[in-house]
């Protein structure tokens, strides 16, 4: 009897003493996660610092929302789309009726901010580790830097600035708005320092030349609408044009077409392809080119092209810009009526259909390799900063400093090339001049999303957009959400 | 426990009188009504008012059977006496009943927390495809949500409210292992027990949400061989089809609607187009669905087996072949006596699920499209291939017959999940359980995106493709925890138990697409046999690895089993937690007092129950993401260099070292009563439930932390508070006419109110759910409302005239200036404008109460159940409607305003820009309903005709499930829900549910 009631409790009591055994300690619940890599460890090898400046480039993909609403809010197009309120936000600032309550404008902020959030984690830890071209990586972060705050700038006027470290949370309660001159002042830091550092061929295509930090640091100094200025602006583009790199393709229409990418005339191009698929849940996240799906003609059915959401339809107004005998004007506007007469094509109408279509930047037929959804991966590079775009920068900033002579040369260089012949020459002088360049970036640059920031700062907005409110609409509202995130401590842009 | 007297006087007689009492156990007095049988025959009588009987004409060795409601049946072998006398004590189904509590039973009396079950009779009732179907109805307090009509559709259970803006869903428990409800066969379960309250919190960390625990069927000791078979054939229908407009009737429509534009008629002569195509009607169709259970279990001396298998068919009332599922089961339980002092029990299952599905939820699936197309489309062309959607219709909306033909996918589950348990009661009140469960399950899934072009539509597939994904999960759960059972004086009952458990959980992924299959046919879509090449990284994979360790202590008192009360601690570990809040304790306590047993109590004598629970504790839940408290570079960096694809790296979703457990306090009181021997009971209770610590993920923060990158996300925080309070009741009566006919009902209620307390994420809400294209999120976990609540404009009718427009605020901010026939939105902040500012609360998904109610009757042979279900108060947005203005309308839209005075509720129809397609309550529907789940009528075969051929029962029966459903909702189904905590109720087109005609019988041999 005794003896069974050793036994079991003897049996129970290793069964139970085998049990603890195997139940362990906490450390048991301490795991590391397989296969991660954590972020404060990072940037051990040069490899590591490619993939971070990969990293930093991801985020000009998604400035194709900068480009299209850059245009739908200028006079050079209207919204168009399915219907009426077919992306809303989109809807309202053509009208100029937008609010801080705009999904598409809170895009580009969070993108822009993405972007600048990345390059500050590379800069954060630039210093770790040498490695031979390390100077060149920091230099086109630099670049990268400066490319989304000018962006910052441009549609929302004073931004909040933060250079050495990631932005960390609390910083959006205690790190003010800091004014326009501030970041432009950083914009320029940044941009000089890359220059010294940056090779003039890039190691491979897509990077970030010299011509190209050069190119952005006079338009950073044009833009700023600040007389002393425009020398600096007019010498740093003259860096570019006499570098010799650089050149205006002959052929207009080659150029935006996939044989013409990254051709002589691209200063800075953002690059696309339409090998990854796409959808609607994360389109900053889509390595095509979503402006251009979006701008595509509705149920189009015919040679060269392919269909779209026929968003950015450009108005009578803009196609009635271009002087006779322009050949730009063909490139630049897709007449569908005329031209599914004449190639037998077909296509329906959406809202506020003008009969026009942006056609550098309109789909065209697709590789069978391409990913779906097809509407949002096109593979069009946009061309970020063209030779011609420097040509007329630099004509204005030589204007602006007073030398006409110079303007001149420059701004005929792209008429020129825009007539095919030497007898369209601009000879006005002075404030005339400005407006023959101003009028040449008009219509040189159409479609490629600059035609509102021109408009705004030589200050014809209002006069030239329906709509337009002096004194409101020159910027764009911070979102309404980072207000109330700042706690106060952000203030909206003003009459918002 | 069989206390019986027979007293009996020898005399011999063949074929003699027996006379005789039946008098109560409990109180000794005389019982009428019990009806004396002699088994086998329908012989018989019943006792009268004196509680005595006669019966004529019994033969010797026959077996004389007494049986009364709510009494232990008691049979006695004639062998000449001429006096039986009985006494008969109360059946042990009452409040001696043992209840599973975790880590251990108590008897029912003794329950001090808020405990519901559902038994096997209430699941042989339902036959439920799925399980979680049982618990729909039948618990209070317990709400259950179909995500999807469609078979094999996984369902959502909520315990008291929703706790939660993560996963509200409740753990379960199988046999003592954490387990998974989805993939067992209703089959064979013994019991289901729902811990609501503070009794759940012996399991820690994983009680917030209630905990479900299931008890399998096993053998019985003592018992020969038996057999059941359980076999049902049935037909599907929908149980709704929506009101569409017609050709004609479209027509007309869009003519209106062109012409309010300026717009050329699209159809100027609507005479010839008569019905045009019923989309619905060509797509619904009657499905089968075949159920084929077989049982063997018994057991000896020391040992009881139960095996069982099972074969589940069914196909979906849309799709045909395309969407079906089928679930095979073997199962087999044993225990056995080891020794007198140890037992041992192991079960072992195993379940095959194959499944194929079509897109039955969203923008872009079969019914949106069946809703959306135009009747004047055909759905063939002349030559019989499919006719393709119009461009116009825009670029989602395709010919559904045509999607369903090109919808290609196959998915395949094998899961073997056991246990073994020792209970060694190895000294005088000590026993020692130590046990181990596990669940292992591969699954693989394939799809195949055939080539096909719909005319210019997103869903275009210029190159074919085939994606196949297999993955890996295993999970064991081990308890070892010691239980001291002991009665001091016979008045203190002491029970202790001290424990601990570990449960790991890992598994991995991998998954591959393969580009150009060839014949672009589904018979050769196979990785293997696809050779296309891409730029871009065709494969993925994960693998994840989450431990938890609690250790855990409960002690349970009673005075004379009059005044009870126990205490729990329990403390937690998990990979979960981050490093700054490493280890979780939550403590608990629940008092009873059987009132009824007092000594003033004494003058009740019909009232067998009167018990009084409270309870409080602290429990929590971990279901939050993996790792949130490291910062990993799991982003996305992908660029184009030299035109390939590059990929960097980048910080995904920023990390929260701080990261704990979400926690709720819950208290709940409560009353038990049962009257008139057990055949009244009554149950009340009254909860609050606070959750705070709410694990808010990807809190909104401001941009310029990058969270909007490619792969980022925003950090999770321990950041917001939600309260559930409310009522629970129910009540159950049964008895009996005359010995032939006996009835029970049941009904129960539950009153539920919810409202988040605290969002502490700069902005004071976080947003969800989506509606129409490009519109704000429209549903808010925001503080002062129910979590998940709509957030739109309010509406006040239709304006009828010009004046009416110019005398309200301007709506152009909205999209367009108002005309003659929009809606009228209100002005909620005054501010004389309409903006984005005057949205407000427009309605709740969530019920305000739920109520169930089921019916058995029983008349000799037949038996009749209905089981039905409410649910009041919640309320659907209507999100199934494409805004284009050529697709087609629900009927609903021939009420239109075309002019003052004819309409105030639906506005014009136009293709011009309006503001009438905006998030309002124009869209918000009342889901209110009332379901008959089900309706069963059986026969059983009499016992001496079964017994002929050696069978001990033979029952058909005929069922109808949903029969019909009460509402006012236009949509296909009420009872749908994604189950999301902030964003459920926008209804994309759900997969409605089908009404099902069933024929089955069961056979226990």
């Amino acid at each position: 009897m005794i003896k069974n009631i050793f036994n079991k409790t003897v049996l129970t009591g290793l069964l139970f003493i085998a049990a603890f055994f195997f139940s362990c300690s906490d450390d048991f619940v301490k795991v590391s996660p397989e296969y991660s890599i954590d972020s404060e460890n990072y940037f051990n090898s040069q490899d590591d610092y490619y993939m971070a400046l990969v990293a930093s480039y991801d985020l000009l993909q998604a400035t194709y929302v900068n480009v299209i609403v850059g245009e739908i809010a200028s006079d050079n197009t209207l919204c168009g789309g399915e219907s009426p309120t077919d992306v809303i936000g989109w809807q309202q600032i053509d009208d100029m009726i937008h609010t801080p309550v705009n999904s598409n404008l809170k895009d580009v902020w969070n993108w822009m901010f993405a972007g600048v959030q990345r390059t500050n984690y590379f800069m954060e830890f630039k210093d770790k580790i040498e490695f031979e071209g390390k100077a060149q990586m920091i230099a086109e972060v630099r670049f990268l830097r400066a490319y989304y705050y000018f962006e910052l700038v441009k549609w929302f006027g004073p931004v909040p600035l933060k250079l050495d470290k990631r932005f960390q949370l609390g910083d959006e309660t205690s790190i003010p708005r800091s004014p326009v001159e501030d970041v432009y002042a950083a914009i320029e830091n940044d941009l000089t320092l890359a220059i010294a550092d940056l090779a003039e061929t890039p190691p491979t295509v897509g990077r970030v030349s010299k011509g190209a930090a050069q190119a952005l640091l006079g338009k950073a100094y044009l833009y700023q609408n600040n007389p002393a200025k425009y020398p600096l602006a007019a010498a740093e583009l003259e860096k570019v044009i006499l570098s010799g790199k650089y050149s205006l393709a002959t052929n207009y229409n080659d150029m935006w077409e996939m044989e013409g990418e990254n051709g002589p005339e691209s200063v800075f191009e953002v690059q696309y392809t339409d090998v990854e698929g796409a959808g609607f849940g994360c389109l900053q996240c889509s390595e095509g080119n979503v402006a251009v799906g979006f701008s595509g003609v509705r149920g189009y059915v015919g040679p060269l092209f392919t269909p779209g959401f026929s968003f950015n339809v450009p108005v009578q107004k803009a196609v009635d810009a271009f002087e006779p005998g322009d050949l730009r004007k063909d490139v630049t506007i897709l007449d569908i009526e005329a031209w599914a007469a004449d190639q037998g094509a077909s296509y329906t109408t959406g809202n506020e259909h003008t009969g026009y279509f942006n056609r550098k930047y309109l789909p065209r037929k697709r590789r069978p390799e391409a990913q779906n959804d097809l509407n949002l991966t096109n593979p069009n590079n946009y061309r970020a900063i063209r030779y011609a775009d420097v040509l007329l920068m630099a004509a204005e900033a030589f204007n602006r400093s007073g030398d006409d002579a110079k303007a001149q040369t420059y701004v005929n260089l792209v008429r020129r090339r825009a007539f095919g012949d030497l007898n369209h020459d601009i000879t006005l002088t002075g404030p005339a001049l400005l407006d023959a360049i101003l009028q040449e970036r008009y219509v040189e640059l159409m479609g490629e999303g600059h035609r509102f920031f021109d408009l705004v700062r030589t200050g014809k907005a209002a006069e030239e957009i329906d709509g337009f409110v002096t004194g409101k609409h020159e910027l764009f509202p911070v979102p309404q959400e980072e207000i109330e995130f700042s706690n106060g401590n952000w203030q909206q842009n003003p009459n918002y | 426990m069989f206390a019986f007297l027979f007293v009996g006087r020898a005399a011999f007689a063949q074929q003699a009188r027996l006379t005789g009492t039946v008098i109560s156990e409990e109180d000794g007095l005389p019982i009428p009504g019990v009806s004396v049988v002699i088994k086998g025959t329908f012989t018989g009588t019943t006792t009268d008012i004196n509680g005595s009987y006669t019966l004529p004409g019994v033969s010797p060795e026959s077996i004389i059977q007494f049986s009364f409601i709510g009494m232990k049946t008691m049979e006695v072998t004639y062998s000449g006496q001429l006096v039986i006398d009985v006494t008969l004590s109360p059946e042990a189904t009452g409040l001696d009943e043992v209840v599973v509590i975790g880590y251990g039973t108590v008897k029912k009396k003794d329950v001090t927390g808020a405990v519901s079950t559902v038994g096997s009779t209430t699941i042989d009732r339902l036959k439920p495809v799925k399980v979680e179907e049982a618990l729909q109805g039948t618990i209070t307090g317990v709400n259950v949500t179909p995500q999807s009509g469609a078979p094999g559709a996984g369902l959502d259970i909520r315990i008291r409210g929703i706790s939660t803006n993560g996963d509200a869903s409740p753990v379960v428990i199988i046999d003592g292992y954490q387990g998974d409800l989805n993939t067992l066969n209703p089959n064979d379960i013994e019991t289901i027990t729902v811990l609501k309250d503070a009794q759940a919190a012996i399991y820690g960390t994983v009680g917030a949400n209630g905990i479900i625990l299931v008890t399998t069927k096993s053998g019985k000791k003592n018992m020969p061989t038996r057999v059941d078979i359980n076999s049902s054939f049935g037909m599907q229908e929908t149980t709704r089809v929506l009101p569409l407009l017609n050709a004609t009737e479209y027509a007309v429509i869009l003519n209106e609607s062109y012409a309010a534009n300026g717009q050329d008629l699209p159809y100027p002569d609507i005479s010839g187009l008569g019905e045009g195509t019923d989309w619905q009607g060509e797509l619904f169709e009657s499905a089968p669905i075949m159920d084929n259970n077989v049982r063997l279990y018994g057991g000896s001396n020391n040992m009881n087996y139960s095996f069982s298998a099972s074969d589940l068919r069914q196909d979906g009332i849309i799709g045909g072949d395309k969407t079906g599922f089928q679930r095979n089961t073997a199962r087999l339980a044993l225990g056995a006596d080891l020794a007198s002092w140890l037992k041992f029990n192991s079960t072992l299952t195993y379940t095959y699920i194959n499944r194929s599905s079509i897109n039955d939820f969203g923008l872009g699936s079969v019914l949106f499209n069946a809703v959306n197309m135009p009747a004047t489309v055909p759905i063939y062309l002349p030559n019989g291939d499919f006719n393709l959607a119009p461009a116009n219709l825009g670029i989602e909306i395709i010919n559904p017959l045509q999607q369903i033909a090109n919808t290609f996918n196959d998915y395949n589950l094998n899961k073997w999940n056991g246990n073994v348990g020792f209970d060694a009661s190895f000294a005088k009140h000590f026993t020692a359980t130590a046990r181990i469960g596990f669940n292992t399950t591969t699954d693989k899934y394939k799809s195949f995106s055939k080539q096909v072009d719909y005319g210019g539509k997103v869903f275009d597939v210029p190159r074919s493709s085939v994606y196949e994904s297999r993955s890996n999960y295993n999970d064991y759960t081990f308890d070892a925890f010691l239980t001291y059972d002991n009665t001091l004086d016979k008045t203190h009952h002491i029970t202790g138990t001290l424990g601990t458990t570990v449960y790991k959980n890992w598994g991995d992924n991998l998954g591959a697409t393969g580009w150009d299959i060839p014949n672009n046919s589904w018979e050769f879509a196979d990785i293997s046999l696809a050779n296309g090449l891409v730029d871009s990284k065709t494969t993925g994979s994960f693998s994840y690895d989450q431990r938890r360790l609690s250790y855990f202590l409960r002690g349970q008192y009673d005075y004379r089993g009059k005044y009870l009360a126990s205490v729990m601690i329990r403390r937690d570990a998990s990979t979960k937690f981050g490093p700054e809040n490493a280890v979780a304790y939550f403590p608990s306590a629940t008092l009873g007092w059987i009132i009824s047993d007092e000594d003033f109590m004494g003058g009740f004598e019909k009232l067998n129950l009167l018990k009084f629970r409270l309870s409080y504790g602290r429990l929590g839940s971990d279901k939050i993401g993996d790792y949130r408290y490291i910062s990993t570079l799991n982003g996305e960096g992908t660029y184009v260099l030299d035109g390939q694809l590059v990929t960097g790296r980048a910080i995904g979703p920023l990390a929260n070292p701080s990261i704990k457990w979400e926690q709720s306090q819950q208290f709940d009181v409560g009353i038990d009563l049962h009257y008139f021997n057990d055949r009244l009971e009554f149950m009340a209770d009254y909860f609050i439930k606070t959750t705070e610590d709410l694990l808010i993920g990807s809190i909104p923060v401001s941009g310029i932390f990058g969270t909007s990158a490619p792969g980022a996300a925003a950090p999770t925080a321990n950041a917001g508070t939600v309260r559930n309070s409310g009522f629970e009741f129910s009540a159950g009566y049964r008895g009996m006419v005359g010995k032939d006919f006996s009835y029970q009902v049941n009904y129960n209620l539950t009153l539920l109110n919810n409202e988040v307390l605290e969002v502490k994420n700069g902005t004071g809400f976080v947003d969800g759910g989506s509606f129409g294209v490009g519109q704000p999120l429209p549903a808010r976990m925001q503080v002062g409302f129910p979590i998940g609540y709509f957030y739109g404009y309010q509406t006040d009718g239709i304006f009828q005239n010009q004046a009416e427009v110019d005398a309200h605020p301007s709506q152009i901010a909205l999209g367009a200036e108002a005309k003659p026939g929009d809606i009228r939105f209100v002005d909620i902040n005054k501010d004389g404008a309409l903006t984005s500012a005057d949205r407000t609360n427009i309605g709740s998904p969530i019920p305000a109460s739920l109520m169930g109610l089921n019916l058995t009757l029983k008349y000799k042979n037949f038996d009749f159940t209905a089981y039905a279900f409410a649910s009041l108060g919640n309320e659907i947005v209507r999100n199934y409607e494409r805004t284009q203005p050529n697709v087609n309308r629900m009927a609903y839209i021939m009420d239109r305003w075309t002019g003052e005075g004819t309409s105030n509720e639906v506005p014009r129809v136009t293709t011009a820009a309006t503001a009438n397609n905006i998030f309002s309550d124009f869209y918000v529907e009342d889901g209110s309903y009332v379901r008959l789940q089900r309706m069963v009528l059986g026969y059983r075969l009499p016992e001496n005709t079964s017994m002929k051929i050696g069978i001990r029962e033979i029952r058909f029966y005929a069922a109808i499930n949903n029969l019909f459903t009460l509402t006012k909702y236009q949509g296909f189904d009420p009872a749908a829900s994604s189950g999301a905590p902030v964003g459920s109720g926008f209804d994309d087109g759900f997969y409605p549910a089908a009404r099902t005609y069933i024929f089955g019988f069961n056979i226990n041999i």
